[in-house]
């Protein structure tokens, strides 16, 4: 298992630096002079040449980006063109909240969206499965930003439950994370229940019936471990569009984390910012699928065999 | 009380799809006295499995539905009595072996666990009692007992129909039911699972029913034979009724289908046709269009049972007008 | 000649399934309806009048009989906006499908049938592609590229690529191996004829159904980009970025985002309805 683990961890590496690498060409296609910009306007010819100079702007992408690797692994990502403060320190303060964001939209997903997926299959063609599935249907097709905005419509400005914004203790984490919620949980919805039904028509579901097992456990444990093999994939993809989703959920309910952040930073063109929160977004997204890898070969010993 | 372990009788499923309705089993009748042993033969889609699953009460539904008959477990109607108590005859009283081996064990629990399971819930064991035993089981179908904490990927085909077997048996049922247990079997193998299987019945004085379409099994293992097509017992006899005084034309085109060691020279004939549309089963016998013997009232009426003696039947109208009717097979 | 008959009943035999879902029919009749409001848009609304003139006499009107679903901030008709905001989806849906469909099944054909080396290669630089959430990767090519329609449709394309090489892949390994593969390949077929005339073609079911599924999230991201600011700018009308603009004064006139995030909500799931209902009838076994 630790053998496992290690490889699955070595393997991340190179991908990172891919990711690192594949950024940094992608973000310095940006028309416009980083020297120019951090001068404004007023700027001479002259100061803009010797900061451009000075900040190694004339090397070669590839001279830079090795650059901006050492000092990476040196724990800098560079210094906010807009307001001076270093990449790390920003993305340091605001990361914290995008987490707790996140994590609790996982949870809500997780804890709404597995149960109501094992009870539609069950009981497949009722009309809690019908009626379940639309949900799920209409709820994968909901652009958060808009469902953010309906719930603030409603919970903020109608009934004054929530605020419409901000960040300030538990209650102000209602709203978004529901709204970053939404999808992933109908979208995980329909994968327990479209895993649970191919489950339950395997042959060892018979063997197990025909064992004696009660219908309950034969649901609860036989089946439900390997359909949760899927809906784990599912959930560690799911987290990456949730990562997505925090851009736009920030956005909606001007929520301090790195999704709004990025969008600020983009606007303003400072590059090294935007840079940093890819890295970092992308950096958690593989930490995730790790997770969810470990969590794997857990539960299915044929992925656990392969690394014995 | 009767002697009869298993008494089905005019059983009927269905099984309702969106594209129609089809009659998977229409009326069937199976009596099985204790020990015996009972080989179901026939082609895919005959309705085997449907019958077997009957038994056990657990055809899937939807789409299918036992619509009626009786079957008579081990002095129980099985249709009368509760889920609860269904699952304490299932495993316990009949015990029954998938076709796949490949499929038929879960992937993510240990095949000892999966052998304790059955004892756990039948003998009321504790886990380390049921583990021990477990073990046992184990080594009764050749299997290392230190094997037990090994998942089912870890095991080759016959080694995992063995443990197929050793979950079957754990609580020493009074019926087993084999569904095709050798089909995915390489044949050495094979004869090594019938050999164990033939062994533990007698160790265990259980009857059996067997399904194949492996005339070859079938003289090996059986005392009786049931042969299906579309859905009906088109001939049922002990084995050397249906072997050496073969009434039913479709038994006969069964027997030609086999390539004969003795007389390489006999050319092998099969069976024309395909089985009729299960969704649109002709009036009068089902196996008319296939048939070589046809006859225009073959198309008109179902045939009825004629009995040969006590044990020997057949469903065809050759016997209808002369009970003397002699098959081609035997007149060459 | 006997082929060519047996494709049919088979495209017959999964319309025939897809007309007996009323899911699909549902979106079949929706996405008709989105179509049709894209072509004959100029029939429906006067762009220049009334979807991006500014009209400051007649803003904020309410849902009326002039106005069917009212007037934004700058007094533009919502509902010329949203007919000619369709599009712009559509079409940016679409074409970025499409480049993601061509450059990623491209990549996943050759990666999945010659296999190896290659294989490996093009799936290592897939696997950095995944690794960045594909939100994100829009977003950072939007960025880097600046706001405009074809900008859009690159940066939702590429960020689609990894999708596809992996599904065309998958269902290209799995015919890859079937038995009339080998027997084009023992008549000495050459193997981009294997790949276009026996591979791609019976490995269609899973990307065309994929391909519907991504037109939605396509259109989901269009709007995501446009909301941010990153995607098609004002005045130029755009269903996300008619809620950016609305989302300020939702307090006393929630109609301006109501009807443009409705119109999201209903062409996602048409599409969603269509894919469900394809993958179900092409794979009949799994209702």
């Amino acid at each position: 298992m630790y053998k496992y683990i290690f490889r699955r961890i070595a393997m991340m590496i190179p991908v990172m630096i891919g990711v690192t690498f594949l950024v940094f060409f992608i973000i310095n296609l940006t028309p416009g002079d980083a020297a120019s910009m951090i001068l404004g306007d007023g700027a001479t010819e002259e100061s803009i040449r010797a900061l451009r100079e000075e900040m190694g702007l004339n090397d070669p992408v590839i001279v830079q980006y090795g650059r901006y690797m050492t000092n990476l692994l040196k724990g800098d990502l560079g210094t906010s063109y807009s307001t001076g403060k270093t990449v790390v320190g920003e993305i340091g303060q605001r990361f914290p909240n995008t987490f707790k964001l996140t994590i609790s939209a996982i949870i809500i997903s997780i804890i709404i969206s597995i149960p109501i997926g094992i009870i539609s299959a069950t009981k497949q063609y009722s009309i809690f499965d019908s009626v379940g599935m639309i949900f799920a249907l209409v709820g994968v097709s909901m652009p958060s930003f808009w469902t953010g905005l309906i719930l603030i419509i409603a919970f903020s400005l109608n009934f004054r439950w929530f605020p419409s914004g901000g960040m300030d203790g538990l209650k102000s984490l209602v709203l978004p994370a529901f709204t970053l919620a939404i999808a992933s949980t109908a979208s995980i919805t329909r994968t327990t229940r479209s895993s649970m039904l191919e489950v339950v028509r395997q042959d060892y579901i018979n063997t197990a019936k025909a064992k004696g097992v009660s219908k309950n456990i034969v649901i609860r444990k036989h089946a439900l471990k390997n359909a949760l093999i899927p809906a784990i994939t599912v959930i560690g993809l799911e987290f990456g569009i949730l990562l997505g989703g925090a851009v736009l959920t920030e956005t909606v309910f001007s929520w301090p984390g790195i999704g709004r952040l990025m969008v600020e930073s983009i606007q303003r063109k400072d590059t090294p910012m935007v840079l940093g929160c890819i890295i970092v977004f992308a950096l958690s997204f593989s930490i995730v699928n790790l997770i969810i890898d470990i969590l794997y070969a857990y539960i299915d010993p044929r992925i656990r065999a392969n690394y014995r | 009380m009767n002697d009869y372990l298993l008494d089905i009788e005019n059983l009927q499923v269905q099984y309702v799809t969106d594209d129609g309705t089809v009659s998977a089993v229409n009326g069937i009748d199976i009596k099985l006295q204790k020990g015996k042993t009972l080989g179901l033969v026939g082609e895919t889609g005959a309705g085997k499995t449907t019958t077997a699953m009957s038994i056990l009460r657990l055809v899937p539904h939807p789409p299918g539905k036992i619509i009626g008959g009786t079957i008579r477990l081990d002095d129980t109607d099985i249709f009368n009595i509760s889920e609860k108590e269904m699952e304490r005859m299932r495993g316990n009283i009949v015990s029954m072996i998938f076709q796949d081996p490949m499929t038929a064990l879960n992937p993510v629990i240990t095949v000892g666990d999966q052998i304790a399971e059955a004892i756990m819930i039948h003998q009321k064991l504790n886990q380390e009692k049921a583990n021990k035993k477990a073990e046992e089981m184990l080594e009764l179908v050749g299997i290392p007992g230190n094997r037990r904490n090994d998942y089912p990927h870890q095991f080759s085909g016959g080694m995992k129909q063995r443990v197929i077997i050793a979950i079957a048996l754990s609580c020493s049922p009074k019926l087993l039911i084999a569904d095709e247990p050798t089909t995915a079997l390489d044949v050495t193998i094979q004869a090594q699972v019938l050999e164990l299987m033939k062994e533990l019945k007698t160790k265990y004085e259980m009857s059996m029913i067997l399904i194949t379409h492996d005339l070859g099994v079938v003289a090996e293992v059986c005392d009786d034979v049931a042969i299906m097509y579309a859905g009906r017992i088109v001939e049922k006899g002990s084995l050397q009724d249906i072997f050496l005084t073969t009434k039913h034309p479709y038994t006969e085109g069964l027997f030609n289908s086999i390539p004969n060691i003795d007389n390489r020279k006999a050319e092998l004939k099969p069976i024309k046709g395909l089985m009729s549309d299960p969704y649109n089963l002709p009036t009068g016998c089902s196996f008319a269009d296939r048939c070589d013997y046809v006859m225009p009232i073959c198309r008109e009426k179902s045939p009825q049972k004629i009995f040969f003696s006590e044990n020997h039947y057949t469903e065809c109208h050759l016997y209808a007008t002369d009970i003397d009717f002699k098959l081609g097979r035997h007149q060459e | 000649m006997l082929d060519k008959s047996k494709k049919r009943s088979q495209s017959a035999d999964v319309w025939r399934r897809l007309r007996k879902s009323k899911a699909a029919i549902a979106g079949l009749i929706l996405i008709a309806i989105f179509i049709l409001v894209a072509l004959f848009a100029p029939l429906l609304a006067d762009y220049n009048e009334q979807a991006i003139k500014i009209n400051v006499k007649e803003r904020f009107q309410p849902p009326s009989q002039d106005h069917l679903f009212g007037t934004d901030e700058f007094g533009r008709d919502i509902f010329a906006r949203i007919v000619y905001g369709t599009r712009i989806s559509l079409f940016v849906g679409v074409i970025s499908v499409s480049i993601a469909l061509s450059i990623g099944g491209f990549l996943g054909a050759i990666a999945g049938y010659y296999g190896g080396r290659l294989d490996n290669a093009i799936m290592r630089v897939l696997d950095v592609l995944l690794a960045i959430p594909t939100i994100l990767l829009a977003i950072t090519i939007v960025a880097a590229l600046g706001a405009s329609i074809v900008n859009l449709m690159i940066a939702v394309g590429i960020s689609n690529i990894p999708g596809f090489a992996r599904v065309v892949r998958a269902s290209v390994l799995s015919v890859k191996d079937q038995e009339f593969i080998e027997a084009a390949k023992a008549i000495g077929a050459k193997d981009h004829t294997i790949i276009l005339k026996h591979v791609l073609p019976n490995s269609m079911a899973p990307i065309i159904v994929f391909s519907t599924l991504k037109v939605a999230t396509a259109i989901m991201a269009t709007s995501s980009l446009s909301f941010i600011g990153l995607g098609i700018k004002p005045p130029t009308p755009e269903w996300g970025g008619m809620l950016a603009g609305g989302r300020n004064y939702i307090r006393d006139h929630m109609y301006i985002v109501m009807y443009p995030g409705m119109a999201i909500v209903l062409a996602v799931l048409s599409l969603n309805l269509i894919g469900d209902g394809l993958r179900d009838a092409l794979d009949p076994k799994l209702k």
